[in-house]
């Protein structure tokens, strides 16, 4: 236990350390919002994307890149297990998520006047499950690709387009049909309905079992398929 | 008993025997020198020391254990320097040297560590911004905090400029006077002579001489430790 402290601790300051995760997670969003002229509607949407920022944008590279650069080799000679470093990974991902949806909410109540969250532990377990699921499909990015470029790449290759189709950076009802359907059928899009329903203090329990579905298989995948050198 | 016995090891790579039969003990508190050129077997073999590999013939024993069952019991004793491993480049100096000693059950204090190995004024530096002796001087006191018995090196100053190398050499040797059991690899012959006692000469996987570099030099009649590898080497080509 000491050491995943030590390992999370670490692992959240490296990101806040990160100037590109700081500005996709905390300070774009809420550039976006004042674009939006501070439209509360499209907040659970950004929350979302804070999530697949964290967990596509910067996850498989920085797992790839652990692998690459010989840290988890490292690790494998001490007493810890390597896997201790990707669930630190892990947790300092969410915990970068809440952090950056918590700045957004605050702005756009204190900014923008958008009445508070209802329910706020639901509206938390939803980042949650949100930001859980995106960092499971980046650590399956991480185990299938070799090299951290490429699992950047891919990771970023992944990320955008479903920020756009999924509702979370436009509205899914703003898009043609033909796109609309399309993100019928993207993990992210259960994401941003929980998040919606979420922040009006509703539960979307399908979509959240949907969440914790891809959550189960996503690391089962990663979990079989990854190499540790 | 023996820090390490090696008795008959052997791995396999896709049909290239990588280590094809090696057998050496290293006593305890000495300092056993693993040389050779690239693709010897060296590595191989400090992977299968560490519990890294499991070996596909032979037995290894390190302090008493099978580090292929027991990796992470041994962990606790021994220390390591791997090739090549790097840290993420924001991560500063003082957090990895307590990360590192959170791991252990019986650490030495990391701050001693870093004072010891002259880390102390570089302790809010990220490990990206510094030079390479400094990464190697950091690496080799991450490989201590744990306060081990026995420090395996693999290429310890690889990709060191002279003066870096020697300053590492004056730490490796203060090490050895403190006891500390040591296995150092290396592809550079001064090293080997300067720093171990006793030397173990690989190639192509299998042990081609061993003893101290004097005896060494003496066996094969020639004037350095470099031309008695190429003698051996060249023996049975």
């Amino acid at each position: 236990m000491k050491a995943f402290t030590a390992l999370t601790t670490i692992e959240l300051r490296l990101l806040l350390r990160d100037p590109a995760s700081v500005f996709f997670m905390m300070a774009f969003p809420m550039m976006l919002l004042v674009l939006k002229r501070g439209d509360s509607g499209a907040v659970p949407g950004y929350i979302a994307m804070i999530s697949a920022v964290g967990g596509l944008g910067a996850l498989p590279g920085i797992v790839a890149g652990y692998r690459e650069r010989k840290v988890l080799k490292r690790l494998g000679t001490t007493p810890i297990s390597p896997v201790l470093l990707l669930g630190a990974q892990l947790v300092a991902q969410v915990a970068a998520a809440l952090i950056g949806s918590a700045l957004l909410v605050v702005a756009a109540i204190a900014a923008f006047g958008a009445r508070p969250p209802t329910n706020l532990p639901l509206l938390a377990v939803a980042i949650l499950l949100c930001s859980v699921m995106v960092c499971a499909l980046g650590f399956v990015i991480a185990a299938v690709v070799r090299n951290t470029r490429g699992a950047s790449l891919i990771g970023m290759l992944v990320e955008f387009p479903m920020l756009f189709l999924a509702g979370a950076a436009v509205p899914r009802e703003a898009l043609p049909d033909s796109l609309r359907a399309i993100g019928g059928f993207l993990p992210l899009t259960p994401g941003v309905d929980v998040l919606t329903a979420a922040w009006t203090g509703a539960a979307a329990l399908f979509p959240m079992m949907i969440l914790a579905g891809i959550i189960v298989a996503g690391t089962a995948v990663a979990a079989a398929l990854f190499r540790w050198e | 008993m023996e820090a390490i016995e090696v008795t008959d090891l052997r791995k396999t790579y896709g049909g290239t025997n990588a280590v094809d039969g090696v057998t050496f003990t290293v006593h305890a508190g000495e300092t056993l020198g693993i040389a050779g050129h690239n693709g010897a077997g060296k590595t191989t073999t400090v992977e299968c020391l560490l519990g890294l590999r499991r070996a596909d013939g032979g037995s290894v024993r390190v302090l008493g254990e099978d580090p292929a069952r027991r990796r992470r019991a041994l962990a606790q004793r021994v220390g390591a320097q791997l090739q090549e491993s790097a840290l993420p480049e924001r991560i500063k100096v003082a957090e990895a040297l307590h990360a590192f000693a959170s791991f252990y059950h019986r650490p030495a204090d990391w701050r001693e560590v870093m004072e010891r190995w002259s880390l102390t004024s570089l302790a809010r530096k990220a490990y990206g911004d510094l030079s390479g002796g400094q990464k190697q001087r950091l690496m080799l006191a991450l490989a201590l905090v744990g306060d081990p018995e026995l420090v395996v090196l693999d290429e310890l100053t690889t990709g060191l400029d002279p003066l870096a190398r020697r300053e590492t050499w004056r730490l490796v040797r203060e090490l050895k006077t403190s006891g500390t059991t040591v296995v150092l690899v290396s592809h550079y012959f001064d090293e080997a002579e300067a720093l171990c006692d006793r030397l173990a000469v690989l190639a192509r996987g299998r042990i081609r001489a061993m003893g101290t570099p004097a005896e060494i030099i003496a066996r094969t009649g020639t004037a350095s430790l470099e031309e008695a590898y190429f003698a051996l080497e060249g023996a049975d080509r």
